[in-house]
């Protein structure tokens, strides 16, 4: 974005803060919206604040970094509330995930970026993945000439991996053929959310060259995030790409046993605000569980708090975002809370057992897996 | 000035008091809070210290460093006041950030009252009222706004015409010297209900300054009742004169809840809740109105308005139902759709003044010439009425509207240059008073008021010899 661009966004910011919350008149109650202002308190967490914080740095009033402003740019979980909310009251063009998107790359810039951010890229540039692995996750290809392949991302492949596990004996059950990338690297969405774009480059050109090589047509993804990373940060590969409830929702005849499981889906933010997909993976779940909505849903979900290098950064605050989630959950009458994103599942699984409250946390490809006959 | 070391110092005497992560004078945090929408009038400025408290122990130990110091403190419950009251004017100031004291203390519905901290807004208050079938008074403001600042600023007008203007019944301010005040019947007793009887009217007194005089930390107000009966009627008018009369009978007769004329291109897009409609299509002005009641009285109030449409000169417009719903809901149910409005060009400015029903038409031309005179084009003028005293029918807040860019920085000199017309010309046409203390207003309208302006400054001077609470607008 050109700096006149920026700054006429913010211009446009009327600091009325209605981006705090979701819409009232449809619950008539006060359910906050912006995790990271709810948590931390002061303004620069909210983004009304933070739109001030970019237009002193633009302007030269801020010039060096301080604790303050690495947390307040870091800690956004990038979740989009805010914008959904703003868009449907203002109709002004602020688009604020991207604007704290390009914050952070001009942070990164001036070199101050989170230091735990930076290990990341170092993983990265190591390993090829995000989490500094050295191992390999156990996966092949079904059939090297398939139409499928399924990306399956660092977070499912080293954190979640029970979220690849069931994606792939999905395919198996249906007899779908598919590959899996020989060396999948990561999809840099990691570093492109953190400011580190120059970073991210290498990672997209290798896994442009491997999907182009494999000739598959339609690429899978698990994960939200890279998928997508994959739409809006990759050049256009001639492929389809699509999230694993798109990708349920059109095999027919699928033949599932409805689970005896009340359950609440969690939107997540990468999938509903920014892909909009927020039917299909309500639909599958449907088939194979009872679904409980959850008050903040859909454009106004409340975030799991994991998202934009937050947990890497600012677990304590991840996680308290995650807890306040699972009592949503909990006051909607759902015995489990299911996501669609292994990040999501991730810190909601550690907030539940820290909480210790009982509340099961699953991926929808999991409980579909589940409830799949053999 | 103090210098690095003397900053670290009170800082550190600050967080003892507050929490140290309550405390801050971190730059980027600062910068957070240094704008509001009004930069074109109050430019940008950084506090030096942004301290949140927790209760009014906190607040009062902040408030007595700080006078010891004289360093000036700017109260800040919501910051959503559209009037760069929170922005600092000084070097060196607090910013006293109020939002962690967010307790409702009491609803008492025997009494219609809700007691509130700072840090509540009109939404986290109406979702408890609501259980009672009361409401506070709205502002047009959208929710996230704190009722006790809007309520101390006593520039309130709401969108229920029928609820008088004196909503705030009492409260507690801590003072600059660490002296904590209680109005009305709060001070003889744990019975804060009513506004009169001990001395002046106190209450009144150290409302609307520009600054503050101290620090609100507890205000009790009056609720008003929510009837299942209710209408809304829409009537289209061409011109600002015609409607008056209409408007005098229905709240002459104490007929309408809420009442507003608005012209089709701006708040009426927030009052139906969408951008996406043949405005244009409409007469240019609207007249929006709600009658609500109990059984009974409900029927012959809608009656009457039936028939006082009839007379008016007025085209009844069919909107859609769901535009109805959203009028209610904006009008008693707390706005949400109201920041729309900022949506139109990307920002808006306005004078808000009370004035007298039979002035609204000079007010709307006067408007109209002035913006000509100094390049505003005509279709980025504006207006909106709003009747809010049944007594006599006539008091009315009016806003004289601009809808702008606001990235527009040119657009910003034409409309510095406008309120300086402006202000003059609408005290020389004549106007009951001003909506808010805000930039530039104050000036031209002590000139006016003789001796009571010196009586003022001392007023001013005895409660704050120090001048911390952020005055250095004015006085
Ligand atoms: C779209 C829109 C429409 C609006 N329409 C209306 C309307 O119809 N009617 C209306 O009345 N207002 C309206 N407003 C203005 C706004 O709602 C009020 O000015 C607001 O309630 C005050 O802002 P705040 O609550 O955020 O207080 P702040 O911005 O936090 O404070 C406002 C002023 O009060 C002082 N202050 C704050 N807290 C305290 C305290 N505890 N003790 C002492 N002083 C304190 C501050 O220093 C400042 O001078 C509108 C605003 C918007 C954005
Ligand atoms: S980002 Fe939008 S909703 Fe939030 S304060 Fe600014 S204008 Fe209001
Ligand atoms: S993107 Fe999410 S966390 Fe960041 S400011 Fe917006 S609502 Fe808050």
């Amino acid at each position: 974005m050109e700096r006149e661009e920026i700054l006429s966004a913010i211009y446009h910011c009327a600091k009325c803060k209605l981006c705090s919350i979701a819409s009232f008149h449809p619950s008539e109650e006060w359910l906050p919206l912006c995790p990271s202002g709810e948590f931390y308190g002061y303004q620069a967490f909210y983004a009304p604040g933070k739109l001030e914080i970019f237009r002193e740095i633009l302007e030269g009033e801020l010039s060096e970094p301080s604790e303050g402003l690495l947390k307040a740019v870091y800690s956004c979980t990038l979740c989009g509330a805010c914008y959904e909310k703003c868009k449907q009251i203002t109709s002004v063009e602020i688009r604020l995930p991207e604007l704290f998107e390009e914050l952070r790359e001009e942070m990164v810039k001036k070199g101050w970026a989170l230091n735990v951010h930076k290990d990341i890229a170092k993983k990265i540039k190591e390993t090829r993945n995000a989490y500094g692995e050295k191992y390999k996750y156990e996966a092949e290809s079904t059939d090297r000439n398939a139409d499928v392949l399924y990306y399956i991302g660092c977070t499912a492949r080293y954190r979640v991996p029970e979220i690849a596990d069931a994606m792939l004996q999905i395919f198996d059950k249906f007899g779908i053929k598919y590959q899996v990338m020989d060396d999948e690297w990561c999809c840099g969405s990691v570093l492109l959310r953190t400011g580190q774009v120059e970073e991210a480059k290498e990672l997209m050109e290798h896994n442009v060259e491997e999907i182009k090589r494999s000739g598959a047509k339609t690429v899978v993804f698990t994960c939200p995030g890279c998928l997508m990373t994959f739409e809006k940060n990759y050049p256009d590969m001639g492929v389809e790409l699509v999230h694993s409830t798109q990708f349920l929702t059109r095999l027919k005849g699928m033949k599932v046993k409805k689970l005896d499981m009340e359950v609440a889906y969690h939107d997540p933010c990468h999938l509903g605000r920014d892909l909009g997909i927020y039917e299909e993976p309500r639909a599958v779940l449907k088939e194979v569980a009872n679904v409980k909505e959850m008050k903040r849903e859909r454009e106004q979900a409340w975030c799991c708090g994991s998202g934009g290098g937050v947990k890497s950064a600012f677990d304590e605050f991840a996680l308290w975002s995650a807890v306040e989630r699972i009592k949503e959950a909990k006051e909607a009458g759902a015995e489990a809370l299911v996501s669609a994103c292994p990040f999501c599942k991730r810190n909601l699984r550690e907030a539940a057992e820290k909480e210790g409250k009982g509340m099961k946390v699953y991926d929808v490809v999991e409980l579909v897996n589940r409830s799949l006959e053999e | 000035m103090m210098k690095t070391n003397e900053t670290q110092t009170f800082l550190k005497f600050v967080q003892a008091i507050v929490g140290e992560e309550n405390a801050t004078n971190d730059r980027a945090i600062c910068a957070s809070y240094s704008r509001d929408q009004h930069w074109h009038f109050v430019p940008a400025k950084n506090p030096a210290y942004v301290v949140r408290p927790a209760n009014k122990e906190e607040v009062r130990k902040v408030l007595m460093l700080a006078n010891k110091e004289k360093i000036p403190v700017i109260p800040y419950s919501t910051g959503i006041n559209v009037r760069g009251l929170t922005i600092p004017v000084h070097k060196g100031s607090i910013l006293l950030d109020l939002s962690r004291m967010n307790r409702i203390m009491e609803i008492n519905p025997e009494m219609k009252t809700a007691t509130v901290e700072p840090g509540v807004t009109f939404g986290m208050l109406l979702e408890k009222t609501m259980k009672y079938k009361l409401r506070p008074a709205f502002p047009d403001a959208p929710l996230t706004v704190s009722v006790l600042a809007n309520y101390y600023l006593r520039g309130i007008y709401q969108t229920s015409a029928v609820d008088g203007h004196d909503h705030t019944l009492s409260y507690e301010m801590v003072l600059p010297n660490g002296e904590i005040i209680k109005t009305g019947s709060r001070s003889l007793s744990e019975m804060p209900y009513f506004r009169y009887g001990v001395g002046p009217d106190f209450t009144g007194l150290f409302c609307a300054h520009p600054g503050t005089c101290g620090v609100v930390t507890e205000l009790t107000a009056k609720l008003y009742r929510l009837y299942d009966n209710r209408k809304v009627y829409f009537v289209g008018f061409d011109d600002v004169n015609t409607p008056t009369k209409f408007i005098y009978n229905l709240m002459n007769d104490e007929l309408a809840a809420s009442i507003r004329l608005v012209d089709n291109q701006s708040w009426l897009k927030g009052i139906c809740g969408t951008f996406d409609y043949a405005y244009e299509k409409l007469p240019k002005f609207v007249l929006c109105m709600l009658v609500e009641g109990v059984d009974g009285i409900f029927e012959a109030k809608d009656k009457l308005v039936r028939s006082y449409i009839k007379e008016s000169g007025g085209k009844v417009l069919e909107f859609p139902e769901e535009f109805k719903r959203t009028f209610e809901e904006e009008s008693l149910g707390g706005a949400e759709k109201s920041s729309m409005v900022f949506g139109l060009r990307g920002n808006y400015h306005c004078i808000g003044l009370y004035g007298p029903l039979t002035l609204a038409a000079k007010y709307y031309d006067l408007h109209e010439k002035t913006a000509l005179e100094v390049g505003i084009p005509k279709d980025h003028v504006h207006f909106y009425l709003n009747p809010i005293y049944n007594f006599h029918g006539q008091l009315c807040y009016f806003e004289l509207d601009i809808f702008y860019d606001g990235s527009d920085l040119g657009f910003g000199e034409k409309l510095r240059n406008y309120n300086q017309k402006q202000f003059q010309r609408l005290l020389d046409l004549g106007i009951y008073g001003w909506f808010r203390p805000y930039a530039g207003i104050i000036e031209p309208t002590v000139d006016r008021i003789g001796y009571l302006g010196e009586v003022w400054k001392n007023f001013l001077k005895v409660l704050d010899p120090n001048k911390i609470m952020n005055r250095g607008k004015l006085f």
